[in-house]
């Protein structure tokens, strides 16, 4: 007896396999994009887990990534150091920094957290990822180019398998966070979003539960950038800097259209972002319409489905695959699906 | 022997003394009410004795130990549990899920065990299951365990918020308005229920609400408040015939 619980998992399964099987068929440019889409998809993770678990907006999550890159970048190329501690080290820092802007969160809530983290991303925007600013500790470079691909196990990645590496460390993240989500800590972080007063007189110590999750989703931005480092084989600030504003604003847009409460709409999200784009570009539109036509999308869905598009077909298809399973078992279906 | 003890606690809003020189006990095994008009300062006290606010003068005593400076969950942790008057269940959550919250401060798991799934995290979280069910049980409200907590009429969820507070296992419950919204019926039954968690579960409670018919029949001692100063104190037939108490609340019909 196949149930809808097996057949969901056996489509979840199908679908890590087209992704990671797919691009071995192109080239290392594409092998390039599907990894910022693994990245991509770790960063939208990392929102999930702060807006759509404890219910706290940030708009500086490129710029947890920044620490992450930014240390591989100066720790690898400056320096020589291996890829794996500076991806150690960028993965705390992120978690540290993510832990310092929770601190004044604790305090803030929906708009004005809103505004903080908008102004934490200005700030590293414009002062940290400025060219000139490190140049005591860096040399006078204010960006690292020639990053290469880290060897894994022994063997030397390049653009495909380093690609693999990606998604499973985006899998390996998204497993952890969804055990998360299904045991104390998911329960915990929903009671805090749902009522804190009442989560506190139950013995719960609110304020160190948000800023483990800052604490936590900032680590898993800053893993990402350090990814997104080698992805690109180079780290810059200045105006070609891929860890500004405006990035972290389109993060935020996309994965409230796909559904903040969902683990799939982070990875859809990921395909998304790095995708939609390319693909406008085959039509007579270019890629510089992206941020409009998601506008667009997000005020359509926001005012037609505002639990997210993901999320509504995550409840379609379980609901399609109850109903199928019942039907296999000779019993009528939910009532729903005999409505018409 | 006197589990909570409140003494001379006072509190003031800007130009407004929500509280003045307040004194009460409660003892061990008892239920005590607390009366007054709106705006007496009921909800206010609550708050201080819970760790929400903290009073400007005063001091108050719990199992001995002074509460000044303690965080809330602090507190939760020695054994104070409260309800609200405006109902602030977990609404996305499950009735079930709402109660293991209750555990959840008391287990040693934290987020690596969750993520890794470790043998002791599935095992606490099995043990909480149990306890909340038993609670449900208890309460007689097992039927809507699965339910969303937001879905409920408010009866349900003032009973809800009993299970979750029980669920704490505290020596000391901080009742606000339980019976706001309830018909005749259910507050019968929940004074049924104040009782018997009172002497099965060995909870001592303080029970703010204006429905005098629950107030009375379940309360051991009565504290009246009135513009934030106990205007009188005694047991439920003092309190029902003091000539000040009905001027100020019961009114002329009580």
């Amino acid at each position: 007896m196949v149930t809808a619980t097996v057949r969901r998992w056996g489509l979840v399964a199908a679908g890590i396999v087209f992704a990671a099987w797919i691009p071995a068929f192109f080239d290392f440019s594409l092998h390039g994009l599907a990894t910022n889409a693994a990245v991509t998809a770790l960063l939208a993770l990392s929102l999930v887990l702060l807006t759509g678990f404890v219910g706290q907006v940030s708009f500086c999550q490129y710029s947890f990534a920044a620490l992450g890159a930014f240390t591989v970048g100066s720790l690898v190329v400056g320096h020589g150091v291996s890829f794996w501690l500076a991806a150690l080290l960028g993965t705390a820092f992120a978690g540290v920094g993510g832990v310092l802007v929770g601190i004044p969160a604790l305090r803030l809530r929906g708009l004005l957290l809103a505004v903080l983290t908008v102004a934490v991303a200005l700030f590293v925007d414009v002062f940290v990822l400025t060219p000139g600013t490190w140049d005591g500790l860096t040399n006078g470079s204010t960006a690292w180019t020639n990053i290469g691909y880290p060897s894994f196990l022994g063997r030397q990645l390049e653009s495909y398998t380093f690609y693999l590496f990606a998604l499973g460390v985006f899998l390996l993240a998204a497993l952890l966070v969804w055990n998360m989500r299904n045991g104390k800590t998911g329960r915990v972080l929903r009671a805090v979003r749902d009522s804190e007063v009442a989560s506190s007189t139950l013995g719960l110590n609110v304020a160190a539960w948000k800023l483990a999750a800052f604490g936590v989703s900032a680590a898993l931005a800053g893993l990402a950038g350090a990814l997104k480092a080698v992805a690109d084989a180079s780290v810059a600030g200045g105006s070609q800097s891929a860890y500004s504003f405006q990035y972290s604003v389109a993060l935020v847009a996309s994965i409230t259209v796909f559904g903040a409460g969902s683990i799939f709409s982070a990875a859809v999200a990921g395909f998304f972002i790095i995708f939609a784009p390319q693909a406008l570009d085959m039509t007579p539109l270019s890629h510089q319409w992206f941020p409009l036509i998601l506008g667009v999308i997000l005020i359509v869905q926001l005012v037609f489905n505002p639990e997210g598009v993901v999320v509504k077909a995550e409840h379609d298809v379980a609901h399609a695959l109850r109903a199928a399973a019942a039907r296999r078992r000779g019993v009528a279906g939910p009532p729903a699906s005999e409505a018409a | 022997m006197a589990l909570l003890e409140i003494r001379g606690v006072g509190k003031r809003f800007g130009g407004v003394q929500a509280l003045q020189d307040v004194s009460a006990t409660v003892h061990r095994g008892e239920i005590v009410g607390l009366i007054g008009p709106n705006g007496a300062g009921k909800t206010t006290l609550f708050n201080c004795i819970s760790g929400v606010e903290s009073p400007d003068a005063g001091r108050i005593t719990y199992d001995g130990r002074d509460l000044a400076g303690m965080s809330p969950h602090g507190r939760a942790r020695l054994g104070i549990a409260r309800t609200f008057q405006n109902l602030q269940l977990f609404g996305s959550m499950t009735v079930l899920e709402n109660c293991m919250v209750a555990f959840d401060a008391f287990a040693r798991r934290g987020m690596v065990g969750d993520a890794l799934r470790m043998p002791w995290a599935r095992f606490e979280e099995r043990r909480a299951r149990e306890r909340a069910q038993a609670m449900l049980h208890f309460l007689d409200i097992e039927r809507v365990a699965g339910l969303r907590a937001q879905d409920l009429p408010t009866g349900v969820q003032r009973r809800v918020e009993l299970a979750r507070a029980l669920c704490l296992r505290p020596a000391l419950l901080l009742l606000d308005e339980p019976a706001a919204g309830l018909d005749a019926d259910e507050t019968a039954e929940l004074a049924g229920f104040l009782r018997s968690a009172r002497d099965r579960l060995e909870v001592s409670m303080l029970l703010v609400d204006h429905d005098m018919s629950l107030v009375m029949r379940v309360c051991d001692h009565i504290t009246v408040l009135d513009f934030g100063r106990v205007i009188a104190s005694g047991d439920a037939p003092a309190i029902r015939s003091d000539p000040v108490v009905i001027t100020a609340y019961l009114g002329e019909a009580a």
